[in-house]
């Protein structure tokens, strides 16, 4: 659908870091359907990028938009976007259903056989009533993707969504995430290797910065 | 177009005009000297009229000119901190960067006026009181201005960032003006409870003219010292943080 | 379940139910500060009953202070702070529904106990109602206020001298109104003053500390 609209669109971000300017006059457009990979070396800004998309930071100069109004205390793109940065926002001393439970009940939901199903779906199901602390780096990683499973969420915001699982984790969420497109959703990640080859080739759109 | 939209008018470009941090260290140029000069004129006029026209009290005798220092110094303990906690709700709202720097730069001079009230108020009360330290309401509640005044500051520098110090030091000087007149009316009444109004009492004796011109010129004084000191803290501050910035520099290398 | 302060007040007493030591903690630490006093003074009854109840204030005041500076730390390292930064929910409510929690395992639990501590201090029965009404009405502004500091204090690694250096002074009031009370109750006196003024502070923290507790985190996450 090349004639849509863009759902998302930042004009001239700038991003000063105390003595560094991270960018500049950056702009971007995203639409359905499209994964933005920001590609960069170590500390050339893809975090605090990922930050000011979410709306965790404000950037020195620009703005962003989601369908045409500035994020900036806007509730609903707050509803329609999540992020998953380098802390997962998981709780060590609650199970894995009872972390899922409550990112639902954040979003008005309180139905538990969802939490089974998207324990499911990212294939830890049967640790369902293990405290977060007991589970693997691996287990975590697809708890903190099943919480994005909920259909409210647009616009998913991932920061090096790949790094530290094995190659089945992986091939999981790279078809979560395909899923997730080809439902017209939308995706920022970041991630050290191309992702040209992978599953989700076909929706990239790649950001140098 | 009527007077009173062109006074706002004006008000308002001046206001976003001084909001520019290359703007203001334009303007402080010129600001700077006559409030310095203000500051002088006043003070010694000030000072020569309370220390050599004013008559002696009739109780205290010589010892009460001291309050030509101390009571300006504690009516600017508080302006300074009135004007800090505004600066930084207009910092916080507008995301103005000079409120911040107006903010920052008030606290140590505010802990200043703070510390000279205190001390100026012990060598007053140790020949009147007969005590350097008394549990008095306005010099407790002075004193935990003072500690606020250090959180504040403290709170600023503890931050490597810079941004984040300055919204967090202005959330707690908001915070801080909302729980002062809380603290002052709770001391006093505290104070109160312990003992009767001792030297200061509400309402108190009227004071003759040739004491209070010289009061009300030396806290006119110590207002435009204040506003002195302020700019040239905020220039400087300027400066440091917009050093990357294009103007500063070129000021710079023209000035080779 | 879609009411924001009950779901976070919740969730909050489910963690400490996990994490029993955030419960004793503050208790033990309450208990022994107010004991340190009568070894640290002559042993005369007579002195112990007139200064227990600011001694038990005074304790009350550095056990919710200590209990603060973990208040926001663990949600702010696993990252759940920036995952309620951006949602739609109102912040303040979910922050305050986080501070009443906090207020049931200190301040109410102390409040529970104080008048254990009383009976050491020889404290008189009626005045042991009286110390036990004026914590239950402040210490709840203690968590509210005391919050506004934590969550400036989140991001900072030794944060908890400067949380104490920038929240003590803040709660001057509550402690002249709340330990005020014992001693007018003491000399007979009328204390419908002193529990109006805990009162009001108390409306004005529920009201306002919320926003600046937001405010802050906003402040200091970004």
């Amino acid at each position: 659908m090349p004639d849509q609209p863009a759902s998302l669109i930042a004009e001239g971000l700038e991003c000063i870091r105390g003595e560094r300017t991270l960018f500049s006059n950056l702009s971007l457009a995203l639409r359905e359907q499209q994964c933005l990979h920001v590609v960069g070396a170590n500390g050339s800004g893809k975090t605090s990028l990922l930050r000011i998309i979410s709306g965790l930071n404000r950037a020195d100069q620009g703005e962003i938009l989601w369908h045409n109004e500035t994020i900036v205390n806007n509730p609903r793109f707050f509803k329609e976007s999540t992020q998953i940065g380098h802390k997962d926002g998981i709780k060590n001393e609650l199970t894995a259903a009872e972390n899922l439970a409550f990112y639902q009940q954040l979003e008005g939901v309180d139905d538990e056989s969802l939490v089974d199903q998207y324990l499911a779906q990212m294939g830890i199901l049967r640790c369902a009533d293990l405290t977060a602390n007991r589970l693997s780096f691996g287990q975590r990683r697809r708890l903190a993707f099943a919480r994005l499973l909920q259909p409210i969420y647009k616009l998913w915001i991932l920061d090096e969504p790949f790094t530290g699982i094995d190659v089945d984790g992986r091939q999981l969420i790279e078809n979560v995430c395909l899923d997730h497109l080809n439902n017209g959703g939308m995706i920022v990640l970041t991630n050290h290797q191309d992702l040209q080859r992978s599953l989700l080739g076909g929706h990239l759109v790649e950001l140098q910065l | 177009m009527n007077p009173l939209s062109a006074i706002w008018n004006f008000l308002y470009r001046s206001f976003h005009r001084l909001g520019s941090p290359r703007e203001f260290y334009k303007i402080s140029t010129y600001a700077t000297p006559i409030f310095g000069l203000l500051f002088l004129g006043l003070c010694l006029v000030g000072s020569y009229l309370g220390l050599f026209v004013a008559p002696a009290d009739y109780q205290q005798g010589e010892s009460y000119r001291i309050i030509f220092v101390h009571v300006p110094a504690a009516w600017l303990s508080l302006f300074v901190y009135v004007v800090m906690a505004i600066a930084g709700a207009i910092g916080l709202i507008w995301r103005m960067k000079m409120a911040f720097v107006v903010a920052i730069c008030s606290a140590p001079i505010g802990a200043a006026f703070t510390a000279l009230a205190l001390v100026t108020g012990s060598l007053w009360g140790a020949p009147i009181w007969g005590t350097w330290w008394e549990w008095d309401a306005r010099l407790t509640s002075e004193l935990i201005l003072l500690f606020i005044y250090f959180g504040v500051m403290a709170l600023y520098y503890a931050f490597e960032e810079r941004k984040t110090a300055e919204r967090a030091m202005a959330m707690l000087s908001v915070v801080g003006i909302v729980i002062v007149p809380i603290i002052h009316y709770s001391v006093e009444w505290w104070s109160s409870l312990h003992q009767g109004a001792t030297v200061f009492r509400d309402g108190g004796p009227a004071m003759p003219a040739s004491m209070l011109t010289p009061l009300l010129l030396m806290a006119l004084g110590y207002t435009f010292f204040y506003g002195y000191v302020l700019f040239l803290r905020a220039r400087n501050m300027v400066l440091h943080n917009e050093r990357k910035s294009k103007w500063v520099k070129e000021m710079f290398t023209e000035n080779l | 379940m879609n009411n924001t302060f009950i779901l976070f007040y919740r969730r909050e007493w489910q963690l400490m139910f996990r994490n029993t030591s955030t419960l004793v903690q503050p208790l033990c630490f309450f208990v022994i500060i107010a004991l340190l006093f009568p070894f640290s003074l002559p042993a005369e009854n007579e002195l112990l009953r007139r200064i227990g109840g600011g001694v038990i204030w005074v304790s009350a005041v550095l056990a919710t202070l200590l209990s603060l500076e973990s208040m926001f730390k663990a949600d702010f390292q696993d990252g759940a702070l920036e995952q309620w930064l951006t949602h739609p929910r109102s912040l303040a409510v979910a922050m305050m529904g986080k501070a009443f929690a906090h207020w049931s395992a200190t301040g109410l639990l102390l409040t529970l106990f104080s008048p254990v501590l009383c009976l050491t201090f020889r404290i008189p029965t009626e005045q042991i109602w009286v110390l036990f009404l004026g914590l239950l009405l402040g210490t709840p502004s203690l968590s509210l206020i005391g919050a506004i500091g934590a969550a400036l204090t989140v991001t900072l690694h030794r944060g908890g001298v400067l949380l104490a250096i920038i929240i003590l002074p803040l709660y001057i009031p509550i402690l002249i109104f709340g330990a005020g009370m014992i001693t007018q109750s003491a000399q007979g006196a009328d204390i419908a003053g002193q529990v109006y003024a805990l009162l009001a502070m108390l409306m004005l923290s529920i009201t306002l500390a919320p926003f600046a507790i937001a405010g802050a985190l906003r402040a200091t996450i970004e």
